[in-house]
């Protein structure tokens, strides 16, 4: 078979393997209670999965270190606390303003908007948020885009926390600075109605799985096009790309924009399901937890950010908290006389994975294809030619 | 590549000095704008400058501590140009080790001036010694298997090697702050000079840090060893070919940035009389802002810069609320990447910027 | 017949007027007017560090002359973005290769026509008929770059880190043509081959500008290939312009000869 065949036929099983994937995560739920602990930590995961694909346009796609990501969670959360809760309950006379809502909802003061606008809504605030932080990493180099982003980060994330103290359009508030907005509104939809997690979970986790499989399809559809070209030759060799024709400037902005957009969409769910915001959320360490699922899962690859940002999701929720927390390991701990528990070091452990995969497997868990050479090489690690990988998976 | 004649350019050369010119003033101006909007409402309040002047006292204690941290940045990035971004986390263990040595030394509050100095010196070389020692072990596990990756490999590597020992801290000491015995009455009033009050906790900041960085520049200025350092940071592929030991120079480079975050851990520890898992993050982040500031790669700029950040912090934290001080430091980190990012005296690093 | 001195003819493709390029106190380029007649074939020659890719780099924009113009097909190019001069039509080889290493040849070459389409964030994601139609007709151009610049089909779609040296040659090649340039700018294209590779190189260039009416400007350090295609030819040494002519003339330069050689005793250049 000749080598393009090969490749042909690789990508079938992955469809087919994907498909799979796919149909037994929607059927999931079905085998499980309305109110089940695993479907929650799936819904979080799920919700980890829009997150880190975002990161991953920035930089795995283009390359550009962000570590100020938690400031898109921030604005997509925010927008929740803003327009599908009771925060601002003054407006309007105390009548509110209302958007698409339910019947319930339709009554009670504050500004409460539709879902579906509010995703549209996070989408667009975040898109200029991440040009705006962009715009100053632009003729950066590597470490700095790194700290510029962090400093975003930070920045974006105190003033949420000291919103309280700041007004906007009037005598309104921020933010509820470090206290919780809540309750916030349900998800309603227009045929499915208005949703309840306080009796069924399942809905919640369709409608994050939708979010999912439209931003893989947005995903795979930016890789394989000529903005996605155009961004890994951004991050392979801004020179040479340039010279090719790639207007460096707009390309480095789409991609923040774009990654953004996705945090934000993520930050507008989990606000959502989490029913409140709460600026004490808003922080360094959540960054580098979505760093930490693309690193772990391949950066620029997308089915492994998938795998990453699954993995990690449940390794926080689930595995630290109930397993290595849990009362048998718990036991054993305690037999051995030692006092600490899993959850107080789970940053610690992000961070092991950080340093585990750069220095064992930085091409990550299922490599970018095309990246899968390029580190592997640099540090030192065995060069897999490709046509051996193809004869191998045949 | 050999130069061509070294024609004078005119127009050119004067509007690259323009913009130096600019840049640099601009940079000042604007670092300036905090003391003097705060002197200016302090003179029409209280027709003085008291209030001010013990921002600026209270800032020069904490610039010396985050010059001291600087320190450590800036020699790494000069030298391997990489942002050693677990540096603060190795002050924070620094500390964390400092304030665990009071007991084993016997030192209480009510212990004699003699026992203090004594024994504090002994807890400062210990606690250099940790620090030093740690900056070294990360170099070895996380940087150096790294050297020859695309730069974003160790910068990952460190970030995660940050958060590894922020949860060591969090395993030692628990994850809230941690009160520490007051061992030289740090608030203590020692002397007053124009009305001001200068504490205890201040005199033995500025007391450490001087020493401390005059020996670090004579010997990187003199030694053998110092001059192995600049000429790798100036170009290591040279350096080797010289005979220089390009390895151990780093590790000795690493060895004296933690040597000094050590001695910043002790300072911090007596000052605040409070140890945390997380001083290392904002002391860090701060740290490198004042690294960035005074020039990154450049000793003086690193002491300088750390002041300043001080002061600034010094000035945020009565006026504005130490909740808005993060934001402000990073603000002015901002700036100072994006429109002078060689800082106030620095020198172009190797890769023209 | 001209002897290729003064500033820019008035049919010229592309012409520079006296400029300079200095870093800091470094002048790497100083003073060179120059220019470029269309479908002409030009060699920019001299020995190293005479500042001959630093010039190129000017010409395509990626760094801005500290003195002086740069005339592309009439407009003022002078300090434009490498992206935009690519637009108009100037595209380029490195000197060392600067592939991309992570995209396959085939990927290589659809980035070299970026400038030349027109999908946009949006119409990559919901990729409308207009946009497939484009992405099929980039491709198929991009097989028929790597065909024409003569690189074997199995190798399409390797990983242009796993080609040979030749064939990533091939492939810049392939990714400059791609861009429909109007210019066309070779940094030491035969750096590492061997005569014969050299002499195939050299009929090439004359296929392209026959073919494809392509102008072309060459840094070179073979002679042999400098002396066989040059219409004319320019001599650089630290960083000014020190002949240019007609290849018989150049080889007989005196001052040409002394710059890659160095003065003889006496001063005398035999």
């Amino acid at each position: 078979m000749s080598r393009v065949a090969k490749l042909r036929h690789d990508r079938r099983a992955g469809v087919v393997l994907a498909v799979a994937f796919v149909v037994a995560a929607a059927l999931m739920p079905l085998f499980r209670p309305p109110l089940d602990g695993f479907t929650n930590d799936a819904i979080l995961a799920l919700a980890y999965v829009v997150m880190a694909l975002g990161l991953n346009l920035v930089v795995g796609f283009a390359g550009l270190l962000d570590l100020g990501y938690v400031a898109f969670y921030a604005i997509g959360a925010s927008v929740t606390g803003w327009w599908a809760s009771d925060f601002y309950s003054s407006v309007n006379g105390e009548k509110g303003i209302h958007i698409g809502t339910s019947d319930f909802v339709s009554v009670l003061p504050g500004i409460h908007v539709n879902f579906l606008l509010l995703i549209v809504g996070a989408i667009i605030l975040c898109a200029i948020a991440g040009a705006l932080i962009g715009l100053p990493t632009l003729r950066l180099r590597g470490d700095y885009i790194a700290i510029v982003t962090l400093a975003f980060g930070e920045i974006i994330g105190r003033v949420f926390a000291n919103g309280d103290e700041l007004t906007v359009f009037g005598d309104n508030a921020l933010s509820n600075g470090r206290q919780s907005i809540s309750p916030i509104d349900q998800i309603n939809l227009p045929v499915f109605g208005e949703f309840d997690s306080a009796t069924d979970l399942r809905p919640y986790y369709w409608a994050v799985l939708a979010l999912c499989l439209v931003v893989l399809f947005v995903n795979f559809r930016l890789r394989d096009s000529r903005l996605g070209r155009a961004w890994i030759a951004l991050r392979e060799d801004e020179v040479a790309a340039a010279s090719m024709g790639v207007p460096l400037v707009k390309t480095k902005l789409l991609s923040y924009a774009a990654g953004g957009a996705f945090g934000g969409i993520s930050g507008v769910f989990i606000g959502i399901f989490l029913t409140s915001v709460n600026a004490n959320a808003f922080q360094f360490g959540f960054s580098i937890f979505i760093l930490a699922m693309v690193i772990l899962g391949g950066l620029g690859s997308i089915w492994g950010v998938v795998l990453g940002a699954l993995a990690l999701g449940f390794v926080n929720h689930w595995f630290i908290p109930d397993v290595l927390d849990g009362e048998t390991v718990r036991g054993w701990l305690d037999s051995l006389g030692l006092e600490f528990t899993f959850s107080e070091v789970t940053f610690g452990v992000f961070g092991f994975i950080l340093v585990l995969m750069m220095v064992l497997r930085p091409e990550g868990l299922l490599p970018e294809r095309r990246h899968q050479l390029e580190l592997a090489e640099a540090a030192g690690a065995p060069e897999e030619p490709v046509s051996v990988t193809y004869e191998a998976r045949a | 590549m050999e130069a061509a004649s070294a024609t004078v350019v005119p127009s050119r050369r004067r509007s690259e000095a323009v913009r130096e010119f600019v840049s640099k003033y601009g940079l000042i101006a604007i670092l300036l704008v905090l003391p003097v909007v705060y002197g200016a409402q302090d003179l029409s309040d209280d027709g003085n400058l008291t209030r001010l002047g013990n921002n600026l006292v209270e800032g020069l204690s904490n610039g010396a501590i985050l010059a001291l941290i600087a320190l450590g940045y800036t020699l790494v990035y000069g030298i391997i140009e990489l942002i050693n971004f677990a540096h603060g986390e190795v002050f924070m263990l620094g500390s964390l080790a400092a304030a665990g040595l009071y007991g084993t030394f016997g030192l209480t509050p009510q212990t004699g001036t003699a026992g203090l100095i004594a024994g504090l010196a002994c807890i400062l070389v210990l606690a250099m010694l940790t620090s030093g020692t740690l900056n070294v072990m990360i170099e070895r596990v996380a940087y150096r298997p790294l050297r020859n990756a695309p730069k974003l490999a160790p910068l990952i590597t460190a970030v995660g090697m940050s958060f590894i020992l922020q949860n060591v801290g969090i395993l030692w000491i628990g994850a809230s702050q941690k009160a520490v015995p007051d061992l030289i009455g740090s608030q203590e009033q020692l002397f007053e000079i124009v009305g001001l009050s200068i504490s205890r906790g201040t005199v033995l900041a500025i007391a450490v840090t001087i020493p401390l960085v005059f020996l670090l520049t004579s010997f990187v200025a003199r030694s053998r060893l110092g001059k192995a350092m600049r000429a790798t940071a100036q170009d290591p592929e040279a350096a080797r070919l010289m005979g220089i030991n390009v390895d151990t120079t780093i590790s000795l480079t690493f060895l004296l940035g933690g040597l000094m975050a050590g001695a910043a851990g002790l300072i911090t520890a007596l000052y605040q009389t409070s140890i945390w898992f997380f001083q290392g993050f904002s002391a860090g982040l701060y740290a490198f802002t004042a690294a960035v500031m005074g020039g990154i790669g450049n000793i003086r700029g690193a002491v300088l810069g750390g002041f300043i950040i001080g002061i600034v912090q010094g000035i945020s934290d009565n006026r504005i609320g130490n909740d808005w001080t993060p934001a402000i430091v990073f603000i002015y980190l901002v700036i100072i990447m994006v429109f002078r990012p060689q800082g106030l005296i620095g020198e172009e690093t190797r890769e023209a910027g | 017949m001209s002897d290729g001195s003064g500033n820019g003819a008035a049919d010229a493709l592309l012409a520079t007027e006296h400029v300079t390029k200095a870093f800091g106190g470094l002048v790497a380029v100083e003073d060179v007017s120059f220019y470029v007649k269309p479908r002409s074939i030009v060699s920019i020659i001299g020995p190293n560090g005479a500042g001959k890719t630093t010039f190129f780099n000017m010409l395509t924009g990626l760094y801005k002359p500290t003195v002086g113009r740069i005339v592309f097909a009439g407009a003022d190019v002078t300090g434009t973005r490498p992206d935009i001069i690519t637009s108009l039509g100037v595209a380029r080889t490195f000197q060392n290769i600067r592939l991309i290493s992570s995209m396959s040849a085939t990927e290589n070459v659809m980035v070299g026509q970026h400038a030349r389409m027109k999908a946009g964030l949006f119409g990559s994601i919901l990729r409308p008929p207009a946009v497939r139609r484009e992405e099929r007709a980039v491709r198929e151009k991009a097989r028929d770059m790597l065909h024409y610049v003569g690189l074997q089909q199995t190798q399409f779609d390797r990983l242009a880190s796993n080609l040979s040296y030749g064939d990533q040659r091939r492939v810049e090649i392939a990714r400059a043509l791609a861009s429909d340039p109007v210019l066309l700018l070779l940094d030491e294209p035969t750096a590492g081959m061997n005569p014969q590779e050299s002499a195939r190189l050299t009929q090439f260039m004359e296929q392209l500008r026959g073919e494809r009416s392509l102008t072309i400007l060459l840094i070179e350090h073979d002679m042999r290939v400098v002396m066989g295609v040059s219409e004319r030819i320019t001599v650089l040494d630290h960083g000014t312009k020190i002949a240019e002519g007609q290849p018989e003339d150049i080889r007989a330069n005196d001052r040409v000869i002394e710059a890659y050689l160095g003065k003889r005793e006496g001063g005398q250049a035999s």
